[in-house]
């Protein structure tokens, strides 16, 4: 085992430097620049040479590629051009906003969807099997603004249930309470939005599972309808659906970008889409970094878990 | 099963008894949203230079003057101001009541200091240009060595501006007013210019502003507090939150009672008048034009006057404009905002007849332009494209988003795009930044004829002779139309019951009245 996770640890180096190498040259060679964001009137060509030195976007790309990775290995993500205050500052602000909002949504999404997926495989045609097709039909079909918009629109302005925006009441000591009413909606959005692949996921794991032999021996042995789905047909079908699951940790890392920008939820995804639009390559790339080793340990935990959740699974020559 | 069944039911009934709970909001807190995040809270080391960050910074930090949207002024700062030295210089009477959130008062000393270290060659001073109608100052606004800054306290409360040629105190206002913020220069002493910018201090400034500094998470929430020795007055609320969110979100935010008041003057969609009105917010109608839509050109592609000329009448100015602003607009053949001091008896009219004569004499040979605009203005690139086909004008568009459109004009990349600008009270409010070598934004070869009457209408001490130099210019323009003037927009406001006194219109100026704002929590 340790053999293998050294293996793929060392082949993740590369694939990591290739996704910053793109994403670098993704957004430096987008067109546009914090320069052209300068104040109308205000700024002239002088005024936007003297910011691009000062931010040393007059250097060649290979030469900035090279800083930043210099940086990088020093533990340094380099400085926000917009808000001129170190990246990784900026993201440790961010990411627990990120953790609560998505992670809370997630866990919503799978502690809904585990149930129902199975209810649903196991009483085809049933109103659970209804209710996760309707529910998997918005997630899948109405997209996430609508849902937000949506949601203000009903518990916010109509039924004045919930608020509209923020983490916390503006100028309120912070409560559990407090925060727990400003998570309700958004939360509730990304729980909605994820539930969808979770609970058909879940559905169409479990149904094949339930056609495997090993189920047929396992009520020949006279066991309970309930003991064969949860001890047998789900564990067996654990491995899609722990897969589903775990792709969501890169998202649970770079946050909803749609659902943090619209309520104004101070996370790493309304982070990410404001240093798109404002140019601030060393957040974008900041960011990336954290996502990028997102994905690469979540592909590594799958991995792992796989032999844990299904015993057929072997790691190189064990 | 039954473990996952109870925990899931718990954490939704703590959940559901969460959101039912009372609103938690403090009294006397105004709740304020912004679509777009300021970058900095130091004035003069923002890389965006954006309203946001001009109106943030507003608050805390002190300008001279307090700017209405009809270009008349209010003391701030200063309590007066009179020209001097033959119109060479302006001198200021601080406010003897200033005083920094520390405790300092304010003096010219200050001032001056202000501008001496911002114009520092070794400062990195952002968009120093500001500074360059100073005397002592290169087009660049740096400080010359040897020579002496047009920036002096003539005594404790006494501050002497001096610039390079004459200029009347409302111009420099008018024009520069928002850009010259007081700075705490009792805490810089000692400091290298050169690492001014990266003192902590910016990130708990300290200023002498309406609202003193109360903590910050960078491009979300901004918490601010009244100041009480405000030397205009007390606002009338004990805080005010700043918090960054979606466009989308504030009018439903305001109808919802959780935003008492939304950047910049509340502006409305005219779509969302009937909305907000049945929502109970109060609409009301902006009475000075806010917002000045051009039609970008790219004199280099389009090089034929006579075709730049032809687009100009093809396009149904009156039609766009009821498109855009329903009915809230005024359709324009020049670039001077209505209700200012200076006018022109240039008008404009659809003629597509004489818009094809106009293309036959240019020249035009069927090429097709690119016309940029950004998404939310896809539906007016579009009527455009429509009216431009009548006279047989291929137009091809390219949705970006604002710093890809303005880099691509910048760059030569597009034919044409559409803009939109806060208008100015100044004849050259438009003209004087873009017929200039440092931003040739339209392409023009040969600023000489636009710079020469520009150097001139500034010159002019005002009056028939300033008007006159000014028709001059517009006459050239509409000749050579090397942009098109579209309309100038005026808004809506909403305004919510809970929060009174606001100086909506005003805000175009990037300055608010906070201290006269009364709230009353609901």
């Amino acid at each position: 085992m340790g053999r293998y996770i050294r293996s793929r640890l060392i082949t993740a180096i590369p694939v990591f430097f290739g996704i910053t190498l793109l994403v670098f040259l993704m957004v430096n060679l987008a067109p546009g620049a914090i320069t052209d964001l300068m104040g109308e009137g205000a700024a002239n060509d002088a005024d936007r040479a003297a910011l691009e030195a000062s931010l040393g976007l007059d250097q060649p790309l290979p030469l900035r590629y090279a800083g930043w990775l210099a940086g990088l290995f020093q533990g340094d993500l380099g400085q926000s051009y917009f808000y001129n205050r170190p990246v990784s500052r900026l993201i440790l602000q961010r990411v627990g906003p990120s953790l609560l909002l998505t992670g809370s949504g997630v866990a919503l999404a799978v502690a809904a969807a585990l149930p129902l997926g199975v209810l649903a495989a196991w009483k085809p045609r049933s109103v659970w099997d209804r209710l996760a097709a309707a529910l998997s039909l918005l997630s899948f079909g109405v997209p996430g603004f609508v849902l937000c918009l949506g949601g203000i629109a009903l518990f916010a302005v109509t039924l004045g249930w919930l608020p509209t925006h923020g983490m916390y009441a503006a100028g309120t000591f912070t409560s559990l309470g407090d925060l727990l009413r400003h998570l309700v909606l958004p939360a509730g959005v990304v729980c909605l939005s994820s539930l969808g692949e979770l609970v058909k996921q879940t559905r169409s794991a479990c149904l094949e599972s339930l056609g495997q032999d090993y189920i047929l021996t396992a009520r020949a042995k006279g066991l309970t309808d309930r003991a064969v789905i949860v001890r047998h047909a789900f564990r067996g079908s654990l491995v899609p659906v722990l897969t589903t699951i775990l792709s969501h940790i890169p998202h649970i890392l770079g946050g909803s970008v749609v659902v943090e920008q619209i309520f104004g939820w101070p996370g790493m995804g309304s982070l990410l889409f404001s240093a798109i639009s404002q140019r601030d390559y060393p957040v974008v790339m900041g960011v990336t970094v954290v996502i990028a080793l997102g994905v690469l340990l979540t592909n590594l935990l799958l991995d792992l878990v796989y032999g844990l959740a299904d015993p057929r699974v072997r790691y190189g020559k064990e | 099963m039954k473990k996952l069944t109870a925990l899931l039911l718990t954490l939704l009934l703590t959940l559901s008894l969460a959101a039912c709970g009372p609103s938690q909001d403090a009294a006397d807190v105004v709740r304020y949203g912004m679509s777009n995040a300021w970058d900095t809270l130091m004035p003069y080391n923002s890389p965006s230079g954006s309203n946001y960050t001009r109106i943030v910074c507003d608050k805390i930090y002190d300008r001279l003057a307090y700017v209405h949207a009809d270009g008349s002024l209010d003391p701030r700062g200063a309590s007066s101001w009179e020209s001097a030295d033959d119109g060479m210089a302006v001198v200021f009477h601080l406010d003897e009541n200033a005083a920094f959130h520390d405790g300092t008062p304010v003096t010219a000393v200050h001032w001056a200091d202000t501008i001496a270290l911002m114009t520092d060659p070794d400062c990195p001073t952002l968009a120093r240009s500001v500074f360059n109608v100073l005397a002592g100052t290169d087009e660049n606004g740096a400080a010359i060595e040897g020579e002496t800054l047009g920036a002096e306290a003539v005594d404790e409360h006494t501050l002497k501006l001096t610039f390079k040629s004459p200029t009347a105190p409302e111009d420099f206002l008018l024009d520069r007013n928002r850009e010259f913020y007081v700075l705490p220069t009792h805490l810089l002493e000692g400091v290298d210019p050169a690492e001014v910018m990266d003192l902590d201090l910016w990130e708990a400034p300290i200023g002498s502003g309406p609202l003193k500094f109360v903590e910050e998470l960078p491009g979300s929430q901004l918490t601010l507090q009244a100041n009480p020795d405000y030397q205009l007055g007390r606002p009338g609320f004990d805080t005010l939150v700043i918090t960054v969110m979606d466009k989308s979100n504030l009018l439903p935010s305001l109808m919802a009672g959780d935003l008492d008041y939304y950047a910049f003057g509340g502006n409305l969609a005219a779509d969302d008048r009937q909305t907000a009105e049945d929502g109970g917010i109060e609409v009301l109608e902006g009475t000075v034009p806010n917002s000045f839509y051009e039609l970008m050109l790219n004199n280099e592609t389009i090089s034929s006057s006579a075709i730049r000329r032809a687009i100009d009448l093809a396009l149904d100015k009156e039609a766009l404009c009821l498109h855009t602003t329903q009915g809230l607009g005024e359709p324009t053949a020049t670039d001077l905002t209505p209700g200012t001091a200076y006018t022109s008896s240039l008008t404009w009219s659809r003629d597509v007849e004489g818009a094809k004569a106009l293309l036959e004499e240019g020249g035009y040979e069927g090429q097709t332009y690119t016309l940029a605009c950004t998404s939310n203005r896809s539906g007016l690139a579009a009527l455009m494209q429509q009216q431009l086909a009548e006279v047989n004008i291929t137009v091809t568009i390219e949705t970006v988003d604002s710093a890809t459109l303005f880099s691509g004009m910048a760059e030569g990349k597009y034919d044409m795009a559409i803009a939109s600008h806060t208008p100015g009270a100044l004849p050259l409010w438009f003209t004087e930044s873009r017929f200039s070598t440092g931003n040739n934004i339209f392409h023009v070869a040969d600023l000489a004829p636009y710079t020469t009457l520009i150097a001139q209408i500034k010159a002019a001490p005002g009056g028939p002779e300033r008007q006159a130099l000014v028709d001059q210019l517009q006459e050239l323009l509409a000749k050579e139309r090397p942009f098109i003037p579209l309309w100038f927009g005026r808004t809506l406001h909403a305004q919510s019951p809970t929060i009174d006194n606001i100086d909506y219109p005003s805000s175009s100026f990037s300055n608010e009245n906070v201290w006269e704002w009364t709230f009353q929590a609901g």
